[in-house]
């Protein structure tokens, strides 16, 4: 860090030797000689800056890998490392897409029980790799939450803070034991969501979220589109959308439909889920491990057997 | 699903691990039931002899060219109807000792049924026949194929005696006849022969040639005597008035030189002398004479033309008459006359004869179409008559060989043997067949269930049908539990298909040392 602050005490000296105004330092751009703008100097310190808040974030304990792998949330060094390399793939297609700035992602699947969730919690985590990133889940299913069981999450939810007036947003981010990933649980189960997600409140939320870390990418888990409307109204507050396909369930007007059922331009790709698999990388070991008396051995699991 | 192959195999993979119970299990039912059906599957015996018979029957050289056969005869046919007969099945129920129990007409009908469903007769080849006959027991099948033979030899060489004795006595009847058309055909043509003379061999020539000649004669003749015709005419005209004007204008001619010269003389002389000159007067005189004669001469044969006129006769003046060359021209005209009138005759005797030649051309060619039906029916008799002579000899030859049975129409190729081991499907079959069906069945279903379900199975497919961009392909992640029940379950799995493995080996090994 020493680096850092060294860089930041140079780039107010120089900011201090220009006397022009911060607020016309865009009319000046072109003409200054300087590589170094102000503008650009004001990007950096805003990245250290935002590098910084990250680094420092409060985090609970570390959840440890034997509880990953039982609630199959990727981590950097899992033995199936080709999922996590999957996940990884898809982080960097966002990113690039996303230009380097912000974004809200929605993740939707036609049907319930298409690994939504799933997928949403691990894209979120392949973000929280990265140092310099944080990730945030917003669980939006209302109706059948499962994030927060899956995190172990306890305390106030999105409802909660929709309904009351007295609740800081600070209050429904929660850590989830995995560094650099909060969540916002659904909260307390509600029969007409609806009315919720139509409110300007979910959209000063949504802002006020994006505010807190500017690094920080929020993913967003609603129910299945073709059986609520909940994910149309969502769809409209988020940046990107991905359709989450499982293999084998859904025919092509059923897959169709689904995309049809979100505005063409928002709608970035389809995540093709749970594709069935020997167990390839680990192929070997789970060969001798048929034939040895202990049975197959993976990681964290012989702590947890 | 039009995928590529690496994929469908990738996809076929992948789904058998996930049901590896359903396909593991199914296996194992499989190829024991296979092993099961193996064990219980009845041994049979097989028992082979091979026959070669002649094609051909004894009729068809005999009779080829001469008469049309009936098609070529069915060996396998007539084989079937021989071993299959009442006659041959009682000594086979004899010979396989069926009829050591008592059996009532019912069940004999049903064990011949039996028998005859286990007997296969084909043909290897144009001329072998095979008998095949399978049965439980190798020795019963063995007397059986072996009574088969033998009986079917006898029958057929029998047969073939009976045949070609058949084949003579058809073909002697058939000269017998031949030779009695022959004899009243050669009646009917001696008899026609003596009552139409001119229905002699060539007489149609001759009178052709003839009819031919005449024709040319008649040809000639009228050519010539249209030529002495043309002749008389020109000779005719020569001689006609024309001719005597032109004389006549000469015989004036002459006159007239005549005064002309003295008209000379007479100016000659008048040059020295005067008109009373004696000369001169006599001169005036001769002229004046001759002028006279000239206009007389000219009175006279204007008379004389029209009494010739009158008496319709060409009118010909003396001086010509006397001249030689009328004399040559009256000549030929008479020469020509008589030319004519022979020239005529000729034509006329001609013509006559040619009538004749035709009207009996006529006749000879009425006669002739008698005679050549009459000939033609001969020569046609004629011609099978001998022919059947020939084959009369051949068939008494063969009549004789087949009777003295030395000629060899028939002869067991490959006698029957005693079957050691049995035939048909066997218990190795079983083993591989329910090994690879045990595998493959599950495996196919699989594959089939993938091609008819229309869900989607590779991603591919929504980005080339759908034109949706799939930006992600998350393989399935087990969570440790889970993979501790693969690995399980594999386990039992892998116990199971090592289970069948030595089920098999196990019961191949009691097969080989005879214990089942």
């Amino acid at each position: 860090m020493s680096k850092i602050e060294e860089a930041l005490k140079k780039a107010r000296e120089n900011r201090s030797k220009q006397l022009v105004p911060s607020g016309q330092v865009s009319s000046v751009e072109g003409q200054s000689a300087s590589p170094k703008s102000g503008r650009e100097l004001l990007d950096i310190e805003s990245k250290i800056d935002s590098s910084r808040r990250i680094a420092t974030m409060r985090e609970q304990g570390e959840m440890p890998q034997k509880q990953l792998a039982l609630k199959k949330i990727i981590y950097p060094d899992m033995q199936e490392n080709h999922i996590a390399n999957s996940f990884r793939e898809l982080r960097t297609k966002i990113l690039q897409k996303s230009n380097g700035r912000q974004r809200t992602i929605m993740v939707t699947s036609p049907t319930s029980g298409c690994g939504c969730s799933f997928s949403a919690l691990n894209l979120a985590a392949a973000f929280s790799f990265d140092e310099s990133k944080t990730a945030l889940l917003v669980d939006c299913n209302l109706r059948n939450s499962g994030l927060s069981k899956i995190l172990s999450s306890e305390g106030h939810g999105l409802t909660d803070y929709l309904e009351s007036t007295e609740l800081d947003v600070s209050e429904i981010i929660h850590p989830t034991g995995i560094k650099r990933l909060r969540l916002v649980p659904a909260g307390g189960v509600r029969e007409v969501p609806v009315e919720y997600f139509t409110s300007m409140k979910m959209r000063s939320l949504l802002s006020a979220i994006e505010e807190r870390y500017p690094d920080r990418y929020i993913i967003i888990d609603t129910p299945p589109i073709l059986e609520s409307a909940d994910s149309h109204i969502l769809s409209e507050l988020c940046d990107f959308v991905l359709l989450v396909v499982p293999y084998g369930k859904f025919t092509q007007s059923q897959i169709k439909a689904a995309a049809d059922a979100i505005s063409g331009e928002k709608l970035i790709g389809i995540i093709f889920n749970n594709e069935p698999c020997v167990p390839g990388q680990s192929w070997r070991r789970f060969l001798k491990s048929l034939f040895s008396p202990s049975g197959f051995k993976w990681t964290g699991l012989k702590k947890a057997v | 699903m039009n995928l590529p192959f690496e994929q469908i195999i990738r996809l076929l993979i992948n789904e058998a691990f996930q049901y590896r119970r359903a396909i593991v299990s199914a296996f194992a039912v499989i190829s024991l039931a296979f092993l099961s059906v193996g064990l219980v599957w009845p041994k049979i015996y097989t028992s082979t002899s091979t026959i070669f018979v002649e094609q051909t029957n004894v009729i068809n050289p005999l009779m080829e060219g001469a008469a049309v056969t009936a098609d070529a005869t069915n060996q396998i046919r007539i084989a079937q109807e021989l071993l299959f007969s009442r006659k041959t099945m009682s000594i086979i129920l004899q010979e396989g000792g069926w009829l050591i129990n008592e059996l009532t007409p019912v069940e004999q009908e049903k064990v011949i049924q039996g028998i005859q469903g286990r007997t296969s007769i084909s043909m290897v080849g144009r001329n072998l026949l095979k008998i095949e006959y399978h049965d439980d027991l190798p020795e019963r099948a063995f007397a059986v194929v072996t009574k088969y033979t033998d009986t079917l030899i006898s029958r057929i060489v029998d047969e073939k005696a009976k045949e070609s004795k058949e084949a003579f006595e058809f073909i002697d009847q058939q000269v017998r006849d031949y030779h009695d058309k022959l004899i009243v055909v050669e009646g009917k043509i001696k008899d026609y022969r003596s009552s139409n003379p001119d229905a002699t061999p060539g007489s149609d020539t001759a009178v052709n040639t003839r009819i031919n000649r005449l024709l040319n004669t008649v040809e000639t003749t009228t050519l010539e005597l249209q030529e002495e015709k043309i002749k008389k005419e020109s000779l005719e005209r020569q001689l006609s008035g024309e001719a005597e004007v032109t004389a006549s204008l000469s015989h004036e001619g002459q006159l007239r030189t005549r005064i002309g010269e003295l008209q000379t003389e007479l100016e000659t002389l008048l040059l020295t002398y005067h008109e009373s000159y004696p000369d001169v007067v006599r001169i005036r005189q001769q002229i004046n004479d001759l002028k006279a004669t000239i206009e007389r001469e000219k009175v006279r044969r204007l008379e004389a033309k029209k009494l010739a006129k009158a008496g319709g006769q060409p009118y010909v003046d003396e001086g010509i008459s006397n001249n030689p060359l009328y004399q040559q021209l009256r000549s030929q005209l008479s020469a020509t006359k008589t030319n004519i009138e022979t020239l005529t005759a000729r034509l006329n005797e001609s013509q006559k004869r040619l009538d004749e030649e035709l009207e009996r051309s006529k006749r000879i060619h009425g006669g002739e179409a008698a005679m050549t039906e009459l000939t033609r029916d001969y020569q046609v008799n004629r011609e099978i008559y001998q022919d059947l002579l020939r084959r009369r000899e051949n068939a008494r030859v063969t009549m004789n060989l087949n009777m003295d049975r030395q000629k060899i129409s028939i002869r067991v190729q490959e006698p029957p043997l005693m079957p050691v081991q049995p035939s048909g499907l066997r218990f190795i079959h079983f083993v591989l067949v329910g090994m690879f069906l045990g595998f493959a069945i599950p495996v196919g279903v699989l594959y089939g269930f993938q091609q008819v379900d229309p869900r989607i199975r590779a991603p591919g497919i929504i980005v080339e049908r759908l034109k949706l961009p799939v930006i992600a392909d998350i393989p399935h992640l087990s969570s440790p539990a889970e993979i501790q029940a693969i690995a399980t379950n594999s386990r039992w799995l892998a116990v199971v298909v090592i289970g069948v493995g030595v089920i098999y080996f196990v019961v191949a090994l009691l097969k080989v040392t005879g214990m089942l």
